[in-house]
């Protein structure tokens, strides 16, 4: 998911209304947090922290309990990213197969350190647990898009894709 | 039948349900097998990997295999071998992983010296660090004045957040993160909320928790003397260690009484002792303000007594032994004794009393209905902590006050005034929510309910099946204690004596009846009356201000005594250190004790009112008649001493039952349209306490509390004995027409909770 070009208000109708139904369609309000969460990071792009004590408040969860799950889930982002995220994986199959020199690579494209935003503001590059991929080592999301096997060509061509905003997801 | 396992061809007996490690535990069977994330109050987890054994099967088909002795249960006749190789090397590797990111930092650490992953890695023999990448560090946050923390040293056994979040049911205290970047802490800065967060320091296993308030005066653990004490700050009687050094008291820490606080202590227990290093501790006598000499103060109080016009005031504050030797003083010399300041408090005292044999600690965790009269959790937290086990294993909780609790959060929930909550109590019999329990408790805070709300309780409880119990608690630790011997209108007499001018003289004993004590209104229009006035106490207040003679005490650690707690158990403490102070020689007349040497120790801690009282005695040429009533009284209530270290002993029945046919206490009637006080307080506030600096910057603002339907900025409260301007606290939690004020307010006022009350707003501007 790259970041929403609006960010929509926490008092929106509509948006409370949708998180109002997810929690009603749940069996308990605790159970849907990541949905909660999902459709606010959605909406704002990443979760603040008045975004995060919506939705304790929501769920009846303490907002402790709610930023234990956000910090678990890497998926979950706490800080404003650039306009797409870049998630290395860094797990043990990719981390065999080179990913360190795959993420030093984007690090060094972006110009700033993990998680920040780069400073064309195009960029945030994140390493990350387990993508799932590991038959296709060493591999990256874009986005919602899961990549690979990466290589030093295939990075630097996605990464100057990603600047000029001509990346497509397949 | 006895069930046995063997361990390295040891025998070691279990209980069915214990698990392995739990039994080797309590066999003293720990230096075979090392553990860190099982605590034998949070139980099992299996996280840290560490307490490994070798299980060996009866037949020849399955062969040994190393297991987790903590999720291993206990079976008998298992065969679990600790001293073969492989169990040594895993208990090796698994400390070197745990010890991979730990600093070495062990020199400078306030965790040296009790530090359970010191001692481990030392007795499975890790001593050689292979790994040599960079270590892991964090940013640490701050958590208050109470609790240090230093992230870095965590091993992430996750024992903080289960007994923060499982066992104290605290909610601003988590796990964040995942993998190699787990941390513990709260969302952001902050000091932790709970009544329990002190004891996050014990059940952290190394140095990531520590004491924040031994660390301003810290010195190295094996250093400290230690002894066993009773916690001085509420009803509860928890079993405490002081630990001290030169002469001063430098930390509070648990001591495991499984009866009543287990292996925890509320932050008022752990934190509330620098009282007795607080400046404003009394610690020499003072006659008229200036200080004096022993001799001198005694003469001037022996020649009061001589007059033979003096009255005697004890005090729920002070231990069995003290109270009663000043009621064997009065005795000897005939005068009036009370050892509470008003009538409601005797009869509070009393209906406390009269109630059957309460539910220790142990007992209310094991309940399966709990009823809640009042905020438990700022009276008695210990009492608190017991109700959320019991809501761990299920059992249904109901909450009757006229604020929602932070334990009503947790429960059933039923927002009374206080004047309903009598009522409630009243017709609690056929109420569904004990309906259908094993294990009903009930459990009041007696100042909330008040004596007529005890009454009703005692009744309610006759209705209630016979394994049903009750308690009242009150944050002093001897009211059980001390009410023994305050028979019908005791102090009513002795008010009465100093307003036909029998009297005018007060000897006090730990009581503050001119500050914060119940029914102080009442004392200060008496106190002109008064000559003179003489107290004994360990701690500044308004009385020892205005009193004639000040003769201070030794604090609660510093000497000998017996406190009865909610229960009746009579539970007895040991003096654990003497104060002393290191003076220079030039400031003590006449040493030649080398100022090089460091100086001199100089005894400056004043001795315990059985002393001075004692003195008085020999004085008044009354030595041998004081001893021996303070004997007999001592022998009555008490015939077998408890031992110190032991679980103390229950008073006999028979002596609670002579406060059965007390007066019933007369009901108060409050119309919906009167406003009515409540009282308010907080898990840290009491006397003692409030002197306690780190604990006090946590305390509330001090106000009126009343729901925020009340557009004011400031209220004027009149009673009969004063006004009181306060600002106003808008407090959403409060039910309506209710008006919280804390005990001081109370004293001015001269009035008690549930009082109907005039009240004047100051409207908003």
């Amino acid at each position: 998911m790259s970041s929403p070009t609006s960010i929509v208000d926490l008092n929106d109708a509509s948006l409370l209304a949708r998180l109002q139904d997810l929690v009603a369609a749940s069996p308990v309000p605790e159970a849907a947090i990541s949905e909660v969460l999902q459709v606010l990071q959605k909406a704002r792009g990443y979760i603040d922290g008045d975004a995060l004590r919506l939705a304790a408040s929501l769920t009846g969860l303490s907002p402790v309990r709610v930023e234990e799950l956000c910090t678990f889930y890497s998926l979950v982002l706490r800080e404003p990213v650039g306009t797409h995220v870049l998630r290395i994986c860094d797990s043990i199959a990719c981390h065999m197969a080179g990913a360190q020199d795959i993420l030093t690579q984007a690090r060094q494209h972006s110009g700033v350190d993990l998680g920040e935003v780069s400073r064309s503001g195009k960029l945030t590059v994140i390493p990350h647990v387990c993508i799932g991929l590991c038959d296709r080592a060493p591999a990256l999301m874009v986005d919602d898009q899961a990549l690979g096997p990466v290589d030093t060509q295939t990075l630097t061509r996605l990464l100057a894709q990603l600047e000029a905003d001509i990346w497509k997801p397949s | 039948m006895k069930h046995v396992f063997f361990l390295d061809g040891q025998e070691i007996p279990f209980i069915p349900g214990q698990n392995v490690l739990e039994a080797a535990i309590a066999a003293g069977k720990n230096q075979q097998i090392p553990y860190f994330c099982f605590h034998p109050a949070l139980g099992s987890l299996g996280a840290c990997r560490q307490c490994a054994v070798k299980m060996y099967a009866h037949d020849s088909k399955h062969p040994p295999r190393i297991t987790m002795a903590c999720l291993l249960p206990a079976s008998d006749g298992l065969q679990l071998v600790t001293l073969e190789d492989d169990v040594h090397t895993e208990h090796r590797e698994i400390i070197e992983l745990l010890m991979t990111n730990h600093p070495l930092d062990c020199p400078v650490c306030d965790e040296g010296g009790q530090c359970h992953l010191q001692d481990m890695t030392v007795q499975t023999g890790h001593s050689v660090r292979h790994y040599s990448g960079p270590k892991r560090t964090y940013r640490n946050q701050d958590l208050g004045p109470l609790v240090y923390q230093e992230m870095n040293r965590c091993i992430t056994c996750y024992r903080c957040v289960r007994f923060y979040q499982d066992a104290a049911q605290g909610e601003d205290f988590g796990v964040f993160g995942s993998r190699n970047r787990v941390s513990f802490g709260r969302l952001e800065d902050g000091p932790l909320e709970s009544p329990f967060s002190g004891n996050l320091v014990e059940v952290c296993p190394t140095g990531v928790f520590t004491d924040k308030v031994f660390r301003h005066d810290y010195v190295r653990v094996w250093d400290l003397q230690q002894g066993p004490s009773v916690c001085p700050h509420c009803a509860v009687g928890c079993n405490t260690t002081p630990g001290a050094r030169l002469g001063t008291l430098r930390r509070i820490r648990n001591r495991i009484r499984p009866e009543i606080n287990g292996h925890f202590l509320c932050d008022r227990g752990r934190y509330a002792f620098p009282y007795v290093t607080a400046n404003s501790r009394p610690l020499q006598p003072r006659l008229m303000g200036e200080t004096t000499r022993q001799d001198a103060v005694l003469r001037q109080l022996a020649s009061r007594l001589e007059e033979g016009r003096s009255g005697f005031l004890g005090s729920p504050r002070e231990d069995l032994q003290s109270n009663l030797g000043l009621f064997a003083l009065a005795d000897c010399l005939h005068a009036p004794f009370a050892a509470v300041t008003s009538s409601w408090a005797e009869a509070l005292a009393q209906q406390c009393l009269a109630l059957p044999q309460a539910p220790s600690l142990q007992e209310v965790a094991a309940a399966d209905r709990i009823v809640v009269i009042g905020d438990l959790d700022s009276i008695a937290p210990m009492a608190g902590f017991a109700v959320r086990q019991a809501l761990r294993q299920g059992a249904r909780l109901t909450v009757l006050a006229s604020s929602r609790t932070e334990l009503a959060q947790k429960g059933d929930y039923r927002p009374l005034r206080p004047s309903a909550l009598r009522d409630q109590v009243a017709q609690l019999a056929d109420d569904p929510c004990l309906q259908g329990g094993r294990f009903p408790v009930l459990l009041a805070t007696a100042e909330t309910l008040g004596p007529s709300g005890l009454y009703a309780l005692r009744k309610t409880l006759e209705k209630l099946p016979a394994n049903a119990r009750a308690g009242a608690f009150v944050n002093r630790p001897n009211l059980f204690g001390a009410a023994y011997f305050a028979a019908d209108g005791h102090t009513e007499r002795l008010q009465q004596a100093l307003r036909q001018r029998k009297i005018n003289h007060l000897l006090c004993l730990g009581a503050d009846p001119l500050g914060e004590d119940w029914g102080a209104g009442t004392w200060r229009t008496l106190a002109p009356g008064l000559d003179g006035l003489t107290l004994l106490d360990m701690v500044d207040s308004e009385t020892a201000r205005s009193a004639e003679a000040l003769i201070p005490v030794a604090a609660f650690p510093e000497r000998a005594g017996l406190f009865v707690n909610y229960e009746g158990r009579i539970q007895a403490f040991s003096p654990v250190y003497r104060r002393e102070a290191l003076v220079l020689h030039s400031a003590v007349q006449g040493s030649g004790f080398p100022e090089a040497a460091g100086g001199l120790k100089h005894p400056i801690g004043p001795p315990p009112p059985l002393f001075w009282l004692g003195r008085l005695a020999e004085m008044l040429h009354l030595h041998e008649a004081w001893q021996k009533r303070l004997d007999f009284y001592l022998h009555f209530l008490c015939p077998e001493r408890p031992d110190p270290e032991g679980p103390g002993v229950l008073l006999p029945d028979t002596i609670r039952a002579r406060f059965e046919i007390a007066a019933v206490p007369a009901t108060r009637t409050v119309t919906p349209e009167q406003w009515e006080l409540d009282i308010f307080r907080w898990y840290g506030g009491e006397t003692l306490a409030d002197t306690a600096d780190e604990l006090h910057s946590l305390a509330p603002a001090r106000g009126l509390r009343v729901h925020p339907d009340v557009q004011a900025v400031a209220a004027t409260l009149h009673g009969p004995c004063g006004d009181l301007q306060l600002p106003v606290i808008a407090c959403a939690e409060m039910v309506q027409g209710v008006i919280a004020i804390d005990q001081e307010g109370f004293a001015e006022l001269g009035l008690y909770p549930g009082d109907p009350v005039e009240v004047s707003w100051e409207q908003r501007q």
